[in-house]
């Protein structure tokens, strides 16, 4: 309790590896050599594992009844929503943390508090104070998604070179013109690899939310197939979903490739 | 890192926020037609304890949140040491980690919950699932990241294989398999809330529920309190036992990602 949120040296450990291509193609080998025993040993109406040929017969029966494509938009939706509100908050409160020792000291203790609450713990609140709906949805997932990118902020503040003030002090420029031309720059790269951790923590919540709730959304549909047994449309929307968050990493990583190479140096 | 100084400041600005809650709901500037004032849901804390409600489920959510743990840990350390060290076992096999790991592990919970029915196991299995994947992806990290001068002491030293591992190895990735140690905690508690509350009809994460549908607020928020309560310490716990056995790592703080 009387620790500060964290010591910044928990946002490098968390810096993915950066420049770290694919490992080789090979090594799909045995995820492949698995799906193809499924496929061949698995019985077509089994309840638990049904193979793979039926998780396409699965997406395809709800492509065509029209609930697919609503419920991905209605998931991006709210990921996207979550994520940039998540971005804003979290990037401006870090910031006034991160520059303010005393707001650190007097915020601390309620943010380590709201941080360790496990976001599947507030989907009830939400639910009863703001309803079953959209805002409810993104709410949560702000939430879950704020923390990566307010520590990183902070850090970020913390890391900050006391020249670029000095400079900004003795070429006489504007608080505005700092701000934009140094500090807005300098601080981009550690809010963006909050936003790169934040993202795919994001997806998850909203997929849980979704699933917890039925509120909408491909965790909604998952949920409702599997109420319905329907194993094979379970599977099928889970590749879904994993195609959705490799999407959303190719994404990020890209970001992260434009941040490094525009990093002020 | 361990702090001992008390931060009467953060205290006061919690017993702040506190009481500006407390302010608000009772003047009815706020309306919610569901949210209890703190001191409305605090003694209610205390009844639940006497009433014999929460303890048991509170003991089911800590168990099965640190056995799972544990078992995800192992898991994670043991393949990870495996494809960490043989480098033609990480050619064969990383990729298909890499998609694998892409799958939003929570998508997989209704699938557990279609194989295992509403029981323990399918607590189990969900944790297991999501929590080993930063151990194993940390580990893995840890290990291949292990400077050469230090293998080629090994090597010089002829030690045996397994004395490698504890002697060398092990101390040498134990700052990333740390990391993935507490990713994977604070994951476990959530996974375990998570499968009581849609899968596994008891502890904390299904009382929290049977509140909700109960309509009752004070009920709901005194048990969300009590996760909260439970999150921070489990995390404060790791950190002093992290900070205690590995006194070289200087990183304080627990999981960036905590979803």
């Amino acid at each position: 309790m009387t620790a500060p949120i964290t010591a910044p040296a928990s946002a490098r450990a968390h810096r993915p590896a950066r420049g770290r291509s694919f490992p080789p193609l090979r090594g799909l080998l045995p995820l492949g050599v698995l799906l193809g025993i499924w496929e061949l040993t698995g019985s077509e109406g089994s309840p638990y594992f049904p193979p793979p040929s039926t998780w396409a017969r699965g997406l395809n029966r709800l492509w065509e009844a029209g609930t697919l494509r609503p419920a991905i938009g209605e998931t991006l939706v709210t990921f996207g929503l979550a994520l940039v509100v998540a971005t804003l908050l979290g990037a401006m409160l870090g910031i006034v943390v991160g520059a303010l020792r005393k707001a650190d000291r007097a915020l601390g203790p309620s943010l380590e508090f709201a941080r360790a609450m496990p976001p599947a713990a507030m989907v009830p609140i939400a639910a009863l104070l703001i309803g079953y709906d959209e805002k409810m949805k993104v709410a949560v997932v702000t939430f879950a998604a704020i923390w990566p990118v307010l520590l990183n902020s902070r850090a970020g503040v913390r890391a900050l070179d006391p020249v670029l003030l000095d400079t900004a002090r003795s070429l006489h420029l504007s608080w505005f013109d700092t701000m934009r031309k140094l500090i807005a720059p300098a601080l981009l790269p550690a809010v963006l690899l909050g936003v790169r951790v934040a993202a795919p923590v994001a997806l998850v919540i909203t997929l849980l939310v979704e699933i917890l709730t039925r509120v909408g959304g491909l965790g909604a549909l998952i949920a409702l197939s599997q109420r319905n047994f329907l194993s094979g449309q379970v599977f099928g929307l889970i590749l879904v979903a994993g195609l959705f968050s490799f999407v959303v990493n190719g994404l990020v990583a890209v970001l992260e490739g434009y941040t490094f190479r525009h990093r002020p140096r | 890192m361990l702090r001992n100084r008390v931060n009467y400041l953060g205290l006061a600005t919690m017993l702040a926020v506190v009481g500006l809650w407390e302010a608000l709901v009772r003047s009815g500037v706020v309306e919610f037609q569901f949210l209890p004032a703190p001191s409305a849901f605090g003694p209610r804390i205390g009844s639940l304890v006497s009433s014999g409600d929460l303890v048991p489920a509170f003991l089911h959510t800590l168990q099965v949140t640190l056995l799972g743990w544990v078992l995800a840990s192992t898991i994670g350390i043991v393949l990870g040491l495996l494809l960490g060290l043989s480098e033609t076992a990480w050619r064969y096999s990383m990729a298909s980690i890499e998609v694998m790991r892409a799958i939003p592990p929570v998508s997989l919970v209704p699938v557990a919950l279609l194989v295992f029915g509403f029981s323990i196991r399918m607590e189990l299995t969900i944790i297991i699932f999501v929590s080993a994947w930063p151990v194993l992806v940390n580990t893995i990290d840890g290990v291949r990241g292990v400077r050469a001068e230090l293998v080629d002491v090994a090597r010089m030293l002829r030690l045996s294989g397994l004395t490698r591992i504890r002697k060398i190895v092990l101390p040498a990735a134990a700052p990333a398999i740390v990391v993935g140690l507490r990713l994977a905690l604070s994951l476990s508690l959530v996974l375990a809330v998570v499968g009581e509350m849609i899968g596994n009809p008891s502890g904390l994460g299904d009382a929290l529920v049977k509140a909700q549908q109960a309509l009752q607020p004070e009920e709901m928020f005194a048990y969300v309190f009590v996760i909260g309560l439970l999150g921070v310490g489990l995390n404060a716990a790791l950190r002093y036992a992290s900070a205690r056995l590995l006194p070289s790592l200087a990183a304080g703080g627990g999981g960036v990602t905590s979803p």
